[in-house]
């Protein structure tokens, strides 16, 4: 129990690899939903919620199923697809039946997440070693685990908020016509982007 | 391998279906097939006039018996009176169709400037920035609020820098009303064709200094309507719907013809 080291993964994970902004995952969902602040809020709160259970669930998949048995290395994505888009399923209907004010707050957004590229990465990252492209292959214990992906979530939630923040005051800035829209918006995540880089090599991580 | 993928694979498929088959019976929530009915008549804008977080929430406070039968104010008497049908209950009343009015012709030919703004075009930002480049402070400031905040196309800048409502597409539903930063968009009957269209509440002389098209506050129009339906608050006449019948005498008494309201009237005043 290396608290220093939990820290590291979790900075890792929130700021010096962030998941949008540094590494580009998750980028249709990043221009899309970013639109305005509050459906932001709602797609943040589903993307934790999600991340945070799929990747115990792969952790847990990937540990006692498919490396046992030998066929992880091929299999891994189609099988992880699965128990994601299944989980994702099955807490719908959960919290719509237990939970209505969480539904109302998160619902529409968690089947636009089922397959979020964000959350299968992440989920892959913590279950597979040496699926990052890290100079070793490390195996995450599952406390490990769970921090590197609330880290992960954490650092699409800020990424997407900031970023949503900056679109609804960008709507109203004099913005040539010709850069209205999405082409502003890309230039405004590239500089977000290029500010991040400043962090590289913080820690030696 | 082979057997070993492949036995994974389906038995993983296998478990989450039948999980999901249980799931989908043990928390089906039971919804009353009249929710879908009334959501189906309802606008589907979501533009939250009625209180509730969007057009599903309303259905379901409608079937539940939380919100009125015509609590839908965008959607007028025509959805109040579907969704009446639909409860399989009676309307009481048959609500007024309102529509906004911008209250402001004052267009860049009329209206003195003080100074000219380059900031952010929004007429919150502009108020915010030195009260707008306007010298009447109840004026259309023409950066598009209201516009921006119209859910139905209804409210546009006329050449002239003052905001124009579509009667015809407007709902009523007060985004408008709310956006604006000045408050002089108004909801107003639909029926009734004569406003005042200013809001000035400086005295008579300021007024015309400022704008050649400003209440001045002369009470030419109280003294001319038959009805008493108009009074003069605040240095700026205000008319009584109640009692207006829409005769258009105080409209050829106004000295500044502050007082029309012909749909086509009001559009030319403001382009």
């Amino acid at each position: 129990m290396d608290l220093n080291r939990y820290f590291l993964i979790f900075l890792a994970a929130f700021l010096i690899q962030n998941i949008l902004l540094i590494r580009f995952i998750a980028l249709c969902s990043f221009f899309g939903i970013s639109t305005s602040v509050e459906t932001s809020v709602g797609m943040s709160l589903a993307v934790i919620f999600v991340m945070m259970v799929s990747s115990t669930l792969t952790w847990a998949l990937w540990n006692f199923v498919l490396e046992p048995l030998g066929i992880g290395e091929f299999l891994y994505i189609p099988s992880f697809i699965l128990v994601i888009a299944a989980f994702v399923q099955l807490e719908e209907l959960f919290i719509k039946k237990t939970a209505p004010a969480l539904y109302k707050a998160m619902g529409i957004y968690l089947p636009l997440i089922t397959t979020n590229c964000a959350v299968l990465a992440a989920a892959t990252e913590v279950a597979k070693p040496g699926f990052i492209k890290l100079s070793v292959a490390y195996h995450y214990t599952l406390p490990e685990a769970w921090v590197y992906t609330f880290g992960v979530a954490l650092g699409y939630s800020a990424a997407l908020l900031v970023f949503a923040t900056l679109r609804e005051r960008i709507d109203i800035a004099p913005v040539p016509p010709a850069m209205k829209g999405y082409p502003i918006a890309f230039i405004t995540a590239s500089l977000m982007s290029l500010a991040l880089t400043g962090f590289a090599g913080l820690f030696g991580v | 391998m082979l057997i070993y993928a492949i036995a994974t694979m389906g038995l993983m498929g296998l478990i989450f279906g039948a999980l999901l088959a249980v799931a989908s019976k043990k928390f089906a929530v039971a919804s009353d097939e009249r929710v879908g009915k009334v959501r189906a008549v309802l606008p589907g804008v979501n533009c939250g006039a009625c209180g509730y977080a969007g057009c599903d929430a309303l259905a379901e406070a409608i079937v539940a018996g939380k919100a009125a039968l015509d609590a839908c104010k965008a959607g007028g008497p025509r959805v109040a009176e579907k969704v009446a049908d639909i409860m399989g209950a009676k309307l009481d009343k048959h609500p007024e169709r309102m529509v906004a009015l911008v209250k402001c012709v004052g267009n860049k030919d009329k209206t003195k400037y003080r100074g000219e703004y380059s900031g952010v075009p929004s007429c919150r930002a502009a108020v915010m920035a030195g009260n707008g480049p306007k010298d009447c402070l109840y004026g259309c400031l023409g950066f598009g609020d209201c516009v921006r905040a119209c859910p139905f196309d209804a409210i546009h800048i006329s050449p002239g820098g003052v905001a124009v409502v579509d009667a015809d597409k407007c709902t009523a539903c007060g985004k408008c009303v709310a956006a604006c930063p000045r408050g002089i968009i108004e909801l107003v009957p639909a029926s009734h064709k004569v406003h005042v269209l200013c809001m000035n509440q400086e005295k008579g002389v300021v007024t015309r200094k400022q704008c050649t098209v400003g209440c001045i506050a002369c009470q030419a129009c109280v003294r001319a309507c038959p009805k008493g339906a108009i009074s003069v608050q605040n240095n700026v006449a205000k008319i009584d719907y109640s009692k207006c019948d829409d005769c258009a005498l105080c409209a050829a008494k106004c000295p500044v013809k502050v007082i029309s309201g012909r749909k086509e009237s009001v559009e030319a005043a403001a382009s």
